[in-house]
């Protein structure tokens, strides 16, 4: 009896053992199959830029019926975070979409975590000029932009009309329409404040509106000008007057998200929403109410009063680099894969108005009024800025510039102080 | 059987398995951790050695840091002193009510608990927003548009904000445990109190209460580990903003490692919180059972 208990308590005790050992999972599936992980940050595949990914998918899938996608999607911030943790835990997907090459794309392909493209292939393509240069590095291409970006205001012409108000050019003029659009009961303009970057661009075009040379912030991020300097401190100032107190936002805007923004102006409650073309899918979102998408339009960011002459000069770069993991299983389909997703996504994305691409398109007689205004915006930039500043060297700095953005839009830091901090993260950042 | 569990083998081989796990899943992550806080990482790519620099930098520069500890150590204070005293007293009237009314009062002091934090959060933060929340809406519906606030966004009032919505989030726990130490109080040390004359407040002082100090020090201890690593409300809702006023250390240690990308100071801020986490544990464990004790 006694052994028969033992035997029957080793027994479990191994069985436990074996059942821990062996939990590892389902295997992927029969081994015909082949699964490519894909990580992007469009999490609604049914319309803008995740409807042209899944069309590029099913393209894909039909040349290759034995693959099919894991697709794995976030918004852009906590997708950006994750990327970062797959890469410190060894687990990239092996296609993945990510930003800006200093910032972000560099430490991965320092670390060896990408693999390069073809570039010879790929540059064949009808790319804007300097589309693929950003992601030249040692001489290789490590990923292709998505789309052309730029900084506008979106606003709402059924809304403007009701008020009796015509949209702003200046900021100036935006301070006055905010108080009518505000005394009707809307909410003038929303952002995305809380992940802070679209402060940080907006900060860039206000420099830009107030020195006329762009070239200025180049020299400040080489360290050849101290962001101390009276022109970065009035940009400040016009910066904090416009998101803190000039009643253009309303003040939560530094805990207002992407998506809260996004939906306040989509719903009709909010005029304006600062933000980019690759937005325009807003116009063909049927989560929309059709009075939205046939009013929604876009404008240039506002200029300050007496310096229309410098409305055409654009903060505008090229966004979302499609990349491939090095190491993967599945290196040559994935490298197929972006082959692929370069010769169709433009026609695809504009066919779909579902953003700006970065390749040259044609307009068609059809586009909706805000692929126009878009287009129109985009032809007529007499000058462009390249990347931004948050985007132009280290992780830390773009954090910083981000953090001191928000602090100045929600007046916790004096314009004098947002200068100096950023100047202390410009040091840390050069050595 | 007894001699089956009187083997020391056999106490080996069922032992065994859970210290190995918990060796593998505690101390070896916290020994990785103070290696990688001794370099300057990013979480991948080469590691540069640079010794104690990051701890200097969290003990000595980090002024983020220590707002964070404060605002941790804060909430911890406003759990302990204001959460639990106001979820004992409710016990305590529940307790005292007929089964069936205070079967359905305990059933909705706990739905906050059983809530997912996105879900309460995200609730909260609605309901706070200046433009289209509740409470600012029926602040101006009862003629209170001088008290309508942007409860989450101003510097002013974020911190208590977040704190309340950690708070509301806890009440539940709080409440259940105190209500299930209460019905296990014996009628007889009740009957005894009266005969010696206590009235209801000292009965309470003098008999219930230290007869629930060890339910009291399970809870304190819970609410201690609980407030210090308090990370979700805060990614949810301010992310530490405005500024760093609603900056906590396991979300500061949080944005340090994965979007300044500086890994090996993320480390160092972990490190040094773990330290502070089990020197406030055990200093309240110890009090807390030498009171315990002396009753």
């Amino acid at each position: 009896m006694k052994i028969g208990i033992k035997v029957l308590f080793l027994s479990m005790v191994l069985l436990l053992s074996a059942g821990l050992l062996f939990a590892t999972g389902q295997p992927d599936g029969d081994s015909s199959s082949v699964v490519i992980k894909m990580g992007d940050n469009l999490p609604d595949r049914t319309v803008g830029l995740g409807a042209v990914a899944e069309a590029i998918n099913e393209e894909f899938i039909a040349m290759h019926p034995e693959v099919s996608f894991e697709v794995e999607s976030y918004q852009d911030q906590p997708y950006q975070q994750k990327i970062k943790i797959y890469a410190t835990a060894g687990q990239l997907p092996d296609i993945m979409k990510y930003w800006s090459f200093s910032t972000l794309l560099k430490p991965l392909v320092d670390s060896k975590l990408v693999v390069p493209l073809d570039r010879a292939a790929l540059s064949d393509l009808p790319w804007m000029p300097g589309a693929l240069e950003g992601n030249v590095y040692g001489g290789e291409l490590y990923g292709i932009p998505l789309t052309a970006d730029f900084w506008v205001v979106f606003y709402n012409q059924a809304i403007f009309d009701k008020v009796g108000v015509e949209v702003p050019k200046t900021l100036e003029e935006m301070k006055a329409v905010s108080a009518k659009l505000s005394d009707a009961g809307y909410i003038p303009a929303v952002t995305d404040g809380k992940d802070g970057w679209p402060l940080s661009i907006s900060y860039d075009n206000i420099f830009w509106r107030v020195t006329g040379d762009y070239s200025l912030m180049g020299d400040a991020l080489a360290g050849k000008k101290p962001f101390t300097d009276p022109e970065f401190v009035e940009a400040a100032e016009i910066f904090q007057e416009l998101f803190n107190t000039s009643g253009v936002f309303r003040n939560d805007l530094v805990t207002t998200d992407y998506g809260a923004a996004r939906n306040l102006f989509g719903q009709e409650q909010a005029a304006m929403y600062i933000m980019g073309p690759w937005e325009m899918g807003m116009a063909s979102d049927e989560n929309f109410s059709e009075s939205f998408r046939s009013n929604v339009r876009a404008a240039r960011f506002p200029v300050l009063a007496g310096d229309e002459d410098q409305m055409d000069n654009l903060v505008a770069w090229y966004g979302g680099n499609y990349i491939v993991k090095s190491g993967s299983k599945h290196e040559d389909l994935a490298m197929e894969y972006i082959q692929l997703y370069a010769e169709k996504y433009a026609d695809i994305m504009w066919d779909l108005q579902a953003g700006f691409p970065a390749q040259g398109i044609q307009p068609k007689a059809d586009d909706n009024q805000l692929a126009k205004d878009l287009l129109s915006i985009s032809a007529s930039a007499t000058a462009t800025s390249g990347t931004t500043a948050l985007d132009m060297l280290t992780p830390a700095f773009k954090e910083s510039h981000q953090k001191l953005c928000k602090d100045l839009a929600a007046g916790i830091i004096t314009p004098v102080q947002f200068c100096e901090s950023l100047d202390q993260a410009l040091q840390a950042a050069l050595k | 059987m007894n001699q089956l569990f009187t083997s020391k083998k056999n106490i080996l081989w069922l032992v065994g398995p859970g210290v190995l796990i918990m060796l593998f899943a505690i101390v070896a992550p916290i020994l990785l951790s103070v290696y990688y806080s001794l370099t300057d990482w990013s979480g991948f790519g080469a590691k540069t050695f640079i010794g104690l620099a990051n701890y200097k930098e969290v003990l000595f520069q980090d002024p983020t840091f220590w707002r964070s500890l404060y605002n941790a150590l804060l909430l911890l204070v406003v759990t302990v002193f204001i959460q639990n005293v106001l979820a004992f007293i409710l016990a305590a009237v529940l307790n005292q009510l007929k089964e069936k009314y205070s079967l359905v009062l305990r059933t909705i002091y706990f739905v906050p608990a059983i809530l997912t934090v996105v879900v309460i959060t995200k609730l909260w933060t609605n309901m706070m927003n200046p433009n289209y929340g509740m409470i600012n809406k029926l602040l101006g519906a009862v003629g209170l548009e001088a008290w309508q606030h942007s409860w989450i966004s101003d510097p002013k009032t974020a911190l208590g904000a977040v704190i309340f919505i950690t708070v509301w989030h806890g009440f539940g726990w709080a409440l259940l445990f105190y209500y299930s130490g209460l019905t296990t109080v014996p009628q007889e040390l009740h009957e005894a109190a009266v005969v010696d004359g206590a009235g209801p407040f000292k009965r309470y002082t003098a008999v219930v209460i230290p007869y629930m100090l060890p339910v009291i020090q399970a809870v304190i201890i819970i609410d201690i580990t609980s407030c210090l690593k308090q990370m979700e409300i805060i990614l949810l809702s301010t992310e530490g903003g405005p500024g760093n006023t609603t900056q906590f250390v396991a979300y500061h240690l949080y944005e340090q490692a994965f979007k300044f990308s500086r890994y090996g100071y993320g480390n160092a801020i972990s490190i040094v919180f773990v330290i502070v986490a089990l020197t406030i544990t055990m200093l309240a464990q110890k009090y807390l059972s030498q009171a315990n004790e002396k009753l």
